[in-house]
């Protein structure tokens, strides 16, 4: 059996099945949906492991580097390799590391991650949820104040009154482009300032940095609609290449057969109903 | 209990401590923890994350089968697609010259088979989904009731015309001849009075008309209503003046939250 | 007068399943009887393509992917394209993901410039890092200790032994770091970890939907112009003058848009009809 072209049949009914949610919700699209959750978990699941349990915790406790059929910690490997040889392969994992014991800690935190599917260990997953938490604040603190906040800042004080700028260019930088940057983020900024009632003169400067909000959504939208409408597009290129000749029309077939079905159902439906 | 609460309000408190502590200290040892062990650390989590979310799922979707809950016949096709899932990904390679580990990636597996037509349709499928609805919404919900929802529209619309190549041949004097018509309509809405609607719409059309004849009628002049040229503009400047604040607010929030949480202040990592 | 009042009070009640029928129409007509429109680029496309025309021959490039099947249709033409015209510049790709689904997807564009279109080496001239998981912490262990995050590329093969992984041992070892991105982690990441404590100058490709977050980015000089989804794609093939798949989706995207508009337009017509008829009944 040629695996791609079976391939192909299988991607335009999965394709043509999620579609069919926009007549109705229905089995073809229920199975998909339900299909999708379950490879996707399957599939994260073994690149993760892959990608990162494997070569860099298993390969830094048991670099092939360093392997011994004397030493206890080896014949722990030897015993985990008999049952798992495709995980641990003979004479230790060679990926260049170096043996490092600390490596202990990640993998405890992990299996106590894993413990917590029972729910007498439930409160286990804490501690590496902590681990990661800690990581990721003090990670995003520096991160989000250095590039968020003050080069933002730095690049929000440009030059207004600049003799070399013309007054007015519709695509380069202008006396009236600068301003319109420098009201346009100060006001947008007072706007977010709830520790002030907004009425009065405040009022109406965060009223300007409402109108300015305002325009940068409005073109999120505009962008917004042209992300969507690419994918869909994406969709629909492939789909046309699965309605060739070389994949035995395989578009029309399936849209066809799911059509008779989705109609057959629905008059069925319709039927009992009366 | 102690192990419950304290150490991982610990945990978080001493690892964004030091975390955040390693960007103003050149002391080499402690960097290179930081950087590289910790960051291996987190990534090893972050994948043991993974695993406890696809064993979780696994765990309530055989409950759901077991049980006969509603929709249970449906949750049979989830739990076959993880299996099947991991057994390309653990089991069959499909390929016997390829190594274990280089298999997720490798051509002519089993597992890049999976990817390429089974992962990857769905996965596109789902989001393309969202081109219908975000047609079906701009048709029926969004609507010009005051002037901030007016200039969202305006701004909206001269971006998703102006950035395609269809805006790009739109002539500007085809916007202003259609700007002229919009002033007609809200002079009559204001002023309600035929003659003078009449006026202001012949005017601006006689106006345009001269303008263009002048001009010889370029297509991306006047530039202010060349719809590529207006969309660049909006999008260089006034839209990215919103989008700054909004970030600088963000970022604002952002730090102010990682040092809530690094100081034990914030707790909802652990239902608190 | 009336007739078109209440056709298009009529239009604004119809079942939304004829609305998705009519863009599914509008999409795939194009795609099967293209138009062929011109494309012109925008200022920040040009900014990206100038980036990489100035660097000089033989620069290392770090192409970070970033991006999953569902949003192929966007950055994968941006990044055929930047292979393409790093190539045909003669400079070294470095390929990494922050995205599992980025590396074969990266892949599948390696494997199309640089094997079919180009014939080069695999190790000499391009290498696939591969994923690594971890988001920000990736690109944090990049830039600190490269050779500690990837030991081994993604086909298993030690980093010691490609022969242009010589001299590259953290993120400053690079000339130019490109960004396919489509959210997180992605381009902000590699701005907020790498690019501004380092000062190495980057591009970026992004969906449309994350322009916005990242054109403050590009205003203020930390990334050095935007592929702004399919359209800036489409740019780009044209600047490199080589149309791929962003080019002959534009036909579609532009009457999906101005359908789109139409609707926009017809539904507030609909809705001034209504509200100034209700008005009239309440006697204003």
């Amino acid at each position: 059996m040629n695996f791609e072209i079976f391939g192909a049949w299988l991607a335009v009914f999965f394709t043509l099945a999620i579609f069919s949610f926009l007549y109705r919700d229905n089995s073809f699209y229920k199975i998909t949906e339900h299909l999708f959750v379950g490879v996707s978990a399957g599939y994260w699941m073994s690149m993760f492991f892959w990608t990162q349990i494997q070569p860099n915790l298993y390969g830094r406790l048991w670099p092939s580097k360093e392997y011994s059929e004397s030493g206890i910690w080896y014949r722990i490997y030897d015993g985990l390799s008999i049952f798992l040889g495709s995980i641990f392969p003979e004479g230790g994992i060679d990926k260049g590391h170096d043996l490092n014991l600390f490596y202990l800690i990640p993998l405890a935190l992990g299996v106590m991650m894993l413990l917590s599917l029972f729910k007498s260990f439930g409160w286990m997953a804490r501690w590496g949820i902590a681990y990661t938490v800690g990581m990721a604040a003090g990670l995003r603190a520096y991160g989000y104040l250095n590039s968020n906040i003050l080069s933002q800042v730095k690049a929000t004080i440009i030059p207004i009154f600049d003799p070399d700028l013309p007054f007015f260019s519709l695509l380069e930088n202008s006396h009236f482009n600068n301003f319109i940057i420098f009201i346009g983020t100060l006001t947008g900024l007072l706007y977010f300032y709830f520790s002030k009632e907004q009425k009065g003169t405040f009022g109406r400067i965060t009223r300007i940095g409402i109108y300015f909000l305002m325009i940068s959504f409005g073109a999120s939208f505009g962008f917004a609609v042209m992300g969507r409408i690419s994918l869909l597009i994406g969709r629909f290129v492939e789909l046309i290449t699965y309605s060739s000749d070389d994949y035995y029309h395989a578009s029309y077939w399936v849209l066809l057969v799911m059509v008779i079905l989705l109609i057959y159902n629905a008059y069925n439906e319709k039927a009992s109903a009366e | 209990m102690i192990w419950k609460r304290q150490i991982p309000i610990l945990i978080v408190g001493v690892i964004g401590f030091v975390t955040l502590f390693a960007n103003f200290t050149t002391l080499h040892g402690f960097k290179s923890f930081v950087n590289d062990d910790a960051t291996q650390w987190f990534d090893i989590l972050a994948s043991f994350a993974i695993w406890l979310g696809g064993l979780n799922l696994l765990k309530l979707q055989s409950q759901k089968i077991l049980k006969k809950q509603e929709g249970w016949e449906y949750s049979v096709f989830a739990v076959i697609g993880l299996i099947f899932a991991l057994v390309a990904g653990f089991v069959i390679k499909g390929e016997p010259a390829v190594e274990w580990g280089t298999h997720v990636t490798a051509k002519g597996t089993l597992f890049k088979w999976m990817f390429t037509y089974m992962v990857a349709p769905m996965q596109a499928t789902m989001f393309a989904l969202l081109a219908f609805y975000v047609a079906s919404a701009s048709y029926r919900a969004f609507r010009i009731r005051n002037f901030e929802a007016t200039l969202l529209l305006v701004s909206g619309i001269i971006i998703m015309i102006g950035r395609v190549p269809l805006g790009s041949n739109i002539s500007s004097w085809f916007c202003m001849y259609l700007l002229v018509l919009i002033a007609g309509v809200t002079v009559n809405s204001i002023f309600k009075n035929k003659q003078y609607t009449a006026i202001s719409v012949a005017s601006g059309l006689i106006l345009v008309t001269v303008s263009g004849f002048i001009m010889g009628w370029p297509l991306d002049q006047p530039g202010i209503f060349y719809l590529p040229y207006l969309q660049e503009w909006i999008y260089k400047f006034p839209n990215v003046a919103g989008a700054r604040s909004i970030m600088i607010g963000i970022g604002l929030g952002i730090f102010s939250t990682s040092v809530r949480y690094i100081l034990g202040i914030e707790k909802s990592y652990i239902g608190e | 007068m009336d007739f078109l009042i209440n056709t298009i009070l009529k239009l604004g009640k119809v079942d939304r399943r004829w609305i998705f029928l009519i863009i599914a129409f509008v999409v795939l007509i194009p795609l099967l009887f293209p138009l062929s429109l011109p494309i012109r680029a925008t200022a920040t496309t040009q900014l990206v393509y100038d980036a990489v025309e100035k660097l000089p021959h033989g620069s290392k490039v770090l192409l970070s992917c970033e991006y999953g099947p569902s949003t192929k249709p966007e950055i994968h033409p941006m990044v055929i394209s930047f292979l393409k015209h790093c190539f045909r510049n003669g400079h070294k790709v470095y390929v990494t993901c922050l995205w599992p689904d980025g590396q074969f997807l990266a892949d599948e564009a390696l494997d199309e410039v640089a094997n079919n279109e180009f014939q080069l080496t695999y190790g000499i001239d391009y290498v696939m890092l591969g994923f690594r998981p971890g988001n920000e912490a990736v690109v944090k262990g990049i830039v600190s200790d490269l050779r500690k995050v990837y030991t081994i590329d993604s086909r298993g093969t030690k980093i010691t032994e490609i022969p242009m992984m010589d001299g590259i041992t953290k993120f400053e070892d690079f000339d130019f770091l490109f960004s396919g991105s489509a959210g997180y982690p992605g381009t902000i990441e590699w701005v907020q970890y790498a690019v501004d404590q380092t000062n190495i100058p980057m591009s970026t490709g992004t969906t449309s939907i994350q322009v916005n977050e990242v054109m403050p980015y590009v205003q203020a000089g930390q990334v050095q112009g935007i592929l702004a989804g399919m359209p800036g794609a489409a740019e780009y093939e044209n600047l490199i003058g080589s149309p791929g798949i962003g080019t002959s989706g534009m036909d579609a995207q532009s009457v999906a848009h101005l359908v789109i508009v139409l609707f926009i337009v017809l539904g507030n017509l609909g809705y001034f009809i209504e509200r100034n008829r209700e008005k009239k009944q309440r006697g204003y």
